[in-house]
């Protein structure tokens, strides 16, 4: 199943400049395997030691998935995947 | 208790109202903690006094001297009252792409403003004030990002007020920005009532936010403690704006844009309590007023505009 992944500008040398791309999978896990097949060396940038580097955010339509299972999280169909580097507030 | 012998003393204690217009059932309900009720107009009155006090009780403040602080500016305008009550100078750092009217407040405190690029965000503020504190060691840095003082202003007091308020609590919304109110006001809800569901409302900006940010620059607060959270939202502008202008439009709230960003995450949770047939009262936080945004154009002609109006600056 499709899904939409945004890019942020840091990440797009990866994607040739494009700012969302197609992707296919049923977790966030699966989503980033077919993002690597084809924009090689994507997953190394958001995933270290197995696990989502500490200062990348995934959202999957809207929500963070380190709170709905991590790389597990499910993916729906039509769902927008969102990676966002994170920031500070206050 | 409504009398006061200082305007100080006068932080907290703020409001709960129901919101009976915008919940989606008659077991699903709402309310506002309108904490634009604060002396200056935000719920940063809470740590920025809290951490003060806590700097003055350990011998780091002492009449005279200056208080550093790196704040997209409500942390700021809450310090500046303060400083300038208790007779400290303040030096806030802050991204040139916050509003006119937070830049105009915090001189009016007396407070002195030290701009940083708008491409580098909160990140680049925190980094020049880290810097700054480092080059004058005379200056007292409060660093709102990891100071204990600040989440425990919440767990002290805007956590016992809400439970003391509703003690029926099922959810706690709130903007994630230091993650004080969020990790100080959820760690007392949870110590208190472990089911309760602690939901983070997190600003998502336009590109040039996060424009030329660097994933290995990235900054998460030391207060953040993901173990008191049950869920986290990235809001965007546009959904930010749009709640903000319904809370007007059928409660009567006038809230500042991060506080739309809360509702939007709080109707969210309502919505899925509602569809799973569950009870829910659910809290969510006014941050502050709208009236240090009215010069974005937030609240008047179509929401397209006004969202292109606040592309680009950081609102909450």
């Amino acid at each position: 199943m499709a899904v939409t992944v945004s890019i942020p500008t840091i990440l797009r040398t990866h994607t040739g400049g494009e700012k969302s791309v197609e992707a296919k999978g049923s977790t966030v896990g699966e989503v980033i395997d077919d993002l690597e097949s084809r924009h090689s060396g994507i997953a190394g940038r958001l995933i270290t030691d197995g696990s989502l580097h500490r200062f990348v955010n995934i959202y999957v339509d809207d929500e963070d998935i380190r709170f709905a299972g991590g790389l597990q999280a499910p993916v729906g169909e039509n769902s927008n995947v969102t990676i966002l580097p994170a920031v500070a507030g206050g | 208790m409504a009398r006061y012998d200082s305007l100080l003393q006068a932080v907290g204690d703020t409001p709960l109202v129901g919101l009976p217009s915008l919940s989606p059932a008659e077991n699903v309900r709402l309310w506002a903690k309108l904490e634009d009720r604060n002396p200056t107009g935000s719920i940063k009155d809470r740590p920025a006094l809290a951490m003060v006090e806590k700097a003055e009780a350990d011998g780091l403040l002492t009449p005279g001297c200056t208080v550093l602080e790196p704040t997209s500016g409500n942390t700021g305008i809450s310090l500046a009252m303060a400083c300038k009550l208790k007779g400290y100078r303040l030096v806030c750092v802050m991204p040139e792409n916050t509003s006119v009217e937070r830049r105009q407040l915090l001189r009016m405190y007396g407070a002195e403003i030290i701009s940083s690029p708008a491409a580098g965000g909160s990140n680049q503020a925190v980094a020049m004030a880290k810097k700054l504190a480092a080059e004058n060691a005379d200056w007292v840095m409060l660093y709102q990002y990891g100071n204990p003082a600040n989440a425990d202003a919440h767990y002290r007091t805007t956590g016992p007020e809400i439970l003391r308020d509703l003690p029926g609590i099922t959810h706690f919304v709130a903007g994630l920005g230091t993650t004080g109110t969020l990790v100080g006001t959820g760690r007392y809800l949870r110590e208190h009532k472990p089911d309760v569901q602690v939901v983070a409302a997190e600003p998502r900006y336009g590109e040039l936010v996060y424009g030329l940010r660097n994933l290995d620059e990235g900054f998460v607060p030391e207060l953040y403690d993901p173990d008191v959270l049950t869920a986290r939202y990235s809001v965007g502008s546009r959904d930010a704006l749009r709640r903000t202008r319904q809370l007007v439009d059928q409660e009567g709230i006038f809230a500042g844009i991060s506080t739309g960003g809360i509702l939007h995450a709080a109707l969210a949770v309502a919505e899925k309590a509602a569809g799973a047939g569950e009870s829910a009262e659910i809290v969510l936080v006014v941050c502050d007023g709208g009236w240090k945004y009215l010069s974005t154009g937030a609240y008047s002609g179509e929401l397209d505009e006004a969202v292109e109006g606040i592309e680009g600056h950081l609102w909450a």
